[in-house]
């Protein structure tokens, strides 16, 4: 029998409701992303955001995905990790209509969720996952009943730093797509701090050099063309060093910033020199959405797991590494 | 004659047998897909650092391999081939008095660059080389930097940490433990501002 999983995805700045069934089709994936007028994102804001859009969000993923709310078998969440705010609010939602349904609920890590989806789509069996967004820099692989976090950003997130540089020269939000576009018009590369620890980087003073070639009067394009080509070499090499280090044959590129196309072709570089089979998650599967929530809720359902609405609060810390993985 | 030991991140180490002796050359490859610059920028750098750093470290008390021989223009280093087997390979079969004793050794080892202001910059169990007579040699000094500050030393123990915790996570207590024992048998009381800021790092970039 086919099970039909509403998965919520509720993190951040977006908000995502998708209908996947036990089989891995993507029946709908409807999202709505907070777009402040200025600066960067506020929890409070984000979470209004949500509790404002969600139930029509809800609604219309139940609609296009062709099925009634009394069809939904399971409602999945995203209980972490993420802003307090944000996650309260959506995990309201979903325990609302988990006892309004009568059906089970499931929590979903949402950086898990986000390598299975990837999973999902390429059919790759144990990836080195690069997962990169606005919240997450990290290299993942399965090892031990867990994925572990092999590699991952000292300071800020690489989509953090594309975003805050983008606001810096004056590009609205979200910056990162208007970063690549820009880059393509650049030709003089600037050397900006490259900064890789072991399987660790770090991108704060990077960010703080490229400020200082803006003031400096340095072309918008050529700082973009710098910032991306430094950027993005740093996690090739992060991403070479765990596929070097574990012997996995597969790399995913997964998470918001997977929609940029030069790191796509960097890292499919990096993979080939490795003999190891390349996926980047597709566009509408790459950012923060409910689809994915979906599918991670069934590969738990089936293993078992369910949690009760009382034990259900949110676990804005929760490491990527510290859930046991039962359905691998 | 030679032969591919390791086809490393951003290295190939070949073994070579030359004047009746085994060696190491170890060549940095280019990468096709990054900026030429920094492809360049970063081949010439690391094998210069490591050069300098397999001598310096030596002179601290560390066991490396010696170097003879380096071009830059062709990013290639000849060094001593040393025998023996990846901590991390061995760990896997070691019994775990062994292990955690050799751990120790470990974490003395990088007490001793840290205490010469040296951080190794990628301490992982697969750059300590276990040669015959369990003796430690540690490798690969490409990412290694001298006028090392607390902070820098911080980062070192924790990329140690996390080193164990994804590739030894069974005995990862254990074996954190037992190096961090050897590390301050040899800084004592100095090694405390470094195992703080250590638990610091590991904070950054996470949800708080």
């Amino acid at each position: 029998m086919t099970l039909y999983c509403l998965g919520i995805e509720g993190t951040a700045h977006s908000f995502g409701a998708g209908i996947v069934t036990s089989e891995g089709k993507v029946l709908s994936n409807e999202w709505d992303m907070l777009k402040p007028a200025q600066g960067g994102i506020h929890p409070r804001e984000a979470s209004r955001h949500h509790s404002e859009l969600g139930p029509g969000l809800i609604k219309d993923s139940v609609q296009k995905a062709g099925i009634h709310f009394k069809d939904i078998n399971l409602v999945a969440f995203s209980r972490g990790p993420g802003l307090g705010p944000c996650l309260r609010t959506t995990a309201t939602i979903a325990r609302t209509l988990s006892l309004k349904l009568a059906v089970p609920l499931v929590d979903v890590n949402h950086c898990v969720a986000h390598i299975e989806i990837g999973c999902l789509e390429s059919r790759f069996n144990d990836p080195v996952t690069v997962y990169v967004s606005g919240g997450n820099t990290q290299v993942i692989a399965f090892a031990g009943g867990r994925f572990r976090t092999f590699g991952e950003t000292l300071d800020i997130a690489i989509g953090n730093m594309l975003d805050v540089l983008a606001r810096e020269l004056g590009m609205p939000f979200p910056g990162g797509p208007i970063v690549e576009r820009e880059a393509k018009k650049g030709s003089n590369f600037y050397d900006l701090p490259y900064s890789v620890k072991g399987m660790d980087l770090s991108y704060s003073g990077m960010l703080t050099a490229a400020k200082k070639l803006h003031s400096e009067g340095v072309s918008i394009s050529d700082i973009c063309y710098s910032v991306q080509e430094t950027s993005f070499g740093m996690l090739a090499e992060i991403a070479e060093r765990a596929i070097a280090h574990t012997k996995k044959n597969e790399l995913l590129l997964t998470g918001g910033v997977a929609r940029n196309n030069r790191l796509t072709e960097i890292l499919s570089g990096v993979a080939k020199r490795h003999e190891a089979t390349f996926h980047r998650v597709s566009p509408s599967l790459a950012g923060d959405q409910g689809a994915m929530i979906a599918w991670n809720g069934i590969l738990q359902y089936k293993s078992g797991r369910r949690i009760k609405v009382e034990d259900s609060h949110v676990l804005p810390k929760w490491r990527t590494d510290d859930q046991d993985i039962l359905w691998r | 004659m030679k032969q591919v030991l390791a086809k490393g991140a951003e290295s190939v180490i070949y073994k070579m047998d030359q004047w009746g002796d085994p060696y190491v050359l170890k060549w940095r490859q280019s990468k096709p897909y990054l900026l030429p610059d920094i492809d360049m920028q970063l081949r010439k750098s690391r094998t210069s650092r490591e050069c300098k750093m397999l001598t310096a470290a030596r002179a601290l008390g560390v066991p490396t391999p010696a170097v003879y021989f380096v071009d830059l223009n062709k990013y290639t280093i000849l060094m001593d081939f040393i025998p023996g087997i990846q901590l991390k390979e061995l760990a896997e079969k070691a019994s775990q008095s062994v292990l955690l004793s050799l751990s120790r050794d470990f974490g003395k080892l990088i007490a001793l660059l840290h205490e010469g202001n040296i951080v190794h910059g990628d301490p992982t169990t697969s750059n300590v080389i276990v040669s015959n007579n369990s003796r430690l040699w540690i490798v690969d000094f490409g990412l290694s930097e001298s006028n090392a500050t607390v902070e820098m030393k911080g980062v070192d123990l924790h990329l140690i940490h996390r080193a164990l915790e994804t590739t030894h996570w069974e005995v990862q207590e254990k074996m954190l433990e037992a190096t961090l024992e050897g590390y301050i048998g040899v800084l004592g009381s100095s090694a405390e501002p470094i195992l703080s800021r250590m638990k610091e790092i590991r904070e950054r970039g996470r949800y708080h």
